[in-house]
């Protein structure tokens, strides 16, 4: 109970900051509102062109984006602490996170949410579900199982995260790791089946970013056998648990050098 | 000018102390061409021509665009200069016989350097892999247009950083802004002529088509006009009386209150 209390005054205290500086939140809101407007037209543009992408139609290519848009927004908004991790280790603050009665881990990955996306967030949710209602008509048992595949998406991105807060903890000089889990994200804007092999198998189980995007998607529109959900979901909570292996080792090399 | 020389030689050393995090930087370059690979690659899979382009004609430019925005937007200053003036930094410059400004685009240069070394490699690795008929023309113009493009994005970026002198925490909410711009309309995803006439008329009265695209098509051996190498020119000195101007301004105000 005391962990929920904690994370809940760290929540409450970003949402401060955040609130602090309107201008900043507009100004990010923006850019993101161009960006996804921007990748939503060239998609519409290509589609005049082109009848299917990789036998996909233009309708479920801009599912598979803004399903995209909808995890990757929800993630960065909770772990954006992680960002801000690699300078907690260097300038030895890191010790003082060890030395409290609270989860290191918790803290690390929970500890600075940013709402800037939260406009974005619920725009968003406005028109996946309106694009689901007239476009896709999901069957309940599908929408059942998209939410399953939404849940274990959110199970595979704390796993990533923790596994980069290791990395960082293991070796410092890595600053631009979770800017290439970012750029690997990117990859599957487009869904996964577009890429051949060996791609797809590498970014679908070994790095699991198709896993984490795409399926959910593919769940509503009815692409995904049962047996590959069920591969899916034990993957995730596989991933998890060695993640959470890997970070107890971390912790035990750390060696608080730069304090 | 040898102070300048003292510089680059100096950060050409400092780039191999973080090894892995430069090796990191590059891989998040190569991601996102394989993205755009696979995109198109989906798209020619059902037909053999798009938008006037064929598919080695699209491979051959997005291999391209790798090695022309790792000339163009391998750019340190803009992660640096911000933070520089709001923790006051700046005023070690301020006391040093040398031009900041100067100081930070010789670092760029350097680090321009080492990118195009490996984004020659990359490409080399690339070709290997996807064998596309790759033509390259080199001519005045191009040259011309690419040292253009350089210092269009180095001027583009300190302007967008110089909010710092007025409002330190929205720095990078604008430089946010510039890079989203940058990633749909410089032509970095794909060749802007694909677009409506009117859209990519509209384009060349921004400075965002001289960064990638015109520099390339040249490259290429298609014909650019000699206004489009005028036009860009204009942009170097639009920006560059801003800069000057606005930086004029900033200098006046800032108070090195991060010290």
């Amino acid at each position: 109970m005391k962990i929920f209390k904690v994370t809940w005054r760290y929540f409450i205290n970003s949402l401060q900051q955040n609130i602090s500086g309107p201008t900043v939140f507009l100004m990010f809101f923006v850019s993101k509102f161009i960006r996804y407007t921007l990748f939503i037209s060239f998609l519409y543009y290509l589609s005049s062109g082109v009848k299917l992408i990789g036998g996909y139609t233009w309708e479920q290519m801009l599912f598979f984006y803004l399903v995209f848009i909808l995890v990757d927004t929800v993630v960065q908004m909770f772990f954006r602490e992680v960002y801000r991790f690699r300078p907690l280790v260097i300038s030895g603050g890191f010790d003082m996170v060890l030395a409290k009665p609270f989860p290191p881990l918790v803290r690390c990955l929970l500890g600075g949410p940013d709402y800037i996306d939260l406009g974005v967030l619920v725009i968003l949710l406005a028109v996946v579900s309106y694009f689901t209602s007239v476009y896709i008509r999901p069957s309940f048992p599908q929408l059942l199982l998209f939410f399953l595949m939404l849940g274990n998406t959110l199970l595979v991105a704390t796993a990533f995260h923790i596994m980069v807060l290791a990395i960082g903890i293991l070796t410092l000089s890595v600053d631009h790791l979770i800017m290439v889990y970012r750029d690997l994200t990117a990859l599957v804007r487009i869904p996964v089946g577009l890429f051949t092999e060996p791609v797809r198998s590498l970014i679908t189980f070994v790095i699991p970013v198709g896993l984490m995007f795409t399926f959910p998607a593919q769940t509503l529109l009815g692409l995904l056998s049962w047996q590959i959900i069920a591969v899916s979901l034990t993957f995730g909570i596989a991933y998890l648990f060695l993640s959470l292996k890997f970070w107890s080792y971390a912790l035990k090399q750390y060696s608080s050098a730069s304090s | 000018m040898r102070k300048y020389l003292t510089v680059f030689a100096i950060d050409w050393q400092n780039q191999f102390i973080y090894r892995l995090n430069f090796i990191l930087w590059r891989l998040r370059n190569v991601l996102r061409v394989l993205m755009t690979y696979f995109l198109w690659t989906s798209i020619f899979s059902s037909q053999t021509s798009v938008f006037g382009y064929t598919r080695e004609q699209m491979v051959a430019y997005l291999l391209l665009a790798l090695f022309v925005n790792s000339l163009v937007a391998s750019a340190p200053s803009n992660d640096n200069v911000g933070g520089e003036v709001s923790n006051g930094t700046l005023n070690n410059f301020l006391v040093k016989p040398i031009g900041y400004l100067r100081y930070w685009f010789t670092r760029d240069l350097s680090s321009k350097l080492l990118n195009i070394i490996f984004a020659i490699g990359e490409i080399a690795l690339l070709y290997l892999l996807f064998r596309p008929s790759l033509y390259v023309s080199p001519s005045i113009m191009s040259i011309l247009l690419l040292i253009s493009a350089v210092i269009i994005y180095f001027l583009l970026g300190k302007l967008a950083i110089s909010i710092v002198f007025w409002a330190p925490e929205q720095t990078w909410g604008l430089m946010f802004i510039v890079l989203v711009l940058m990633e749909m309309l410089t032509g970095l995803i794909f060749p802007l002529d694909l677009l409506p006439r009117w859209a990519f008329s509209a384009l060349q009265f921004t400075p965002f088509p001289y960064l990638i695209y015109f520099p390339l098509i040249s490259a290429i051996g298609r014909p650019v006009a000699f206004r489009f190498l005028l036009q860009s020119l204009f942009w170097v000195a639009i920006l560059y009386y801003l800069v000057k101007k606005v930086w004029a301004k900033g200098l006046k105000t800032y108070s090195a209150s991060g010290i």
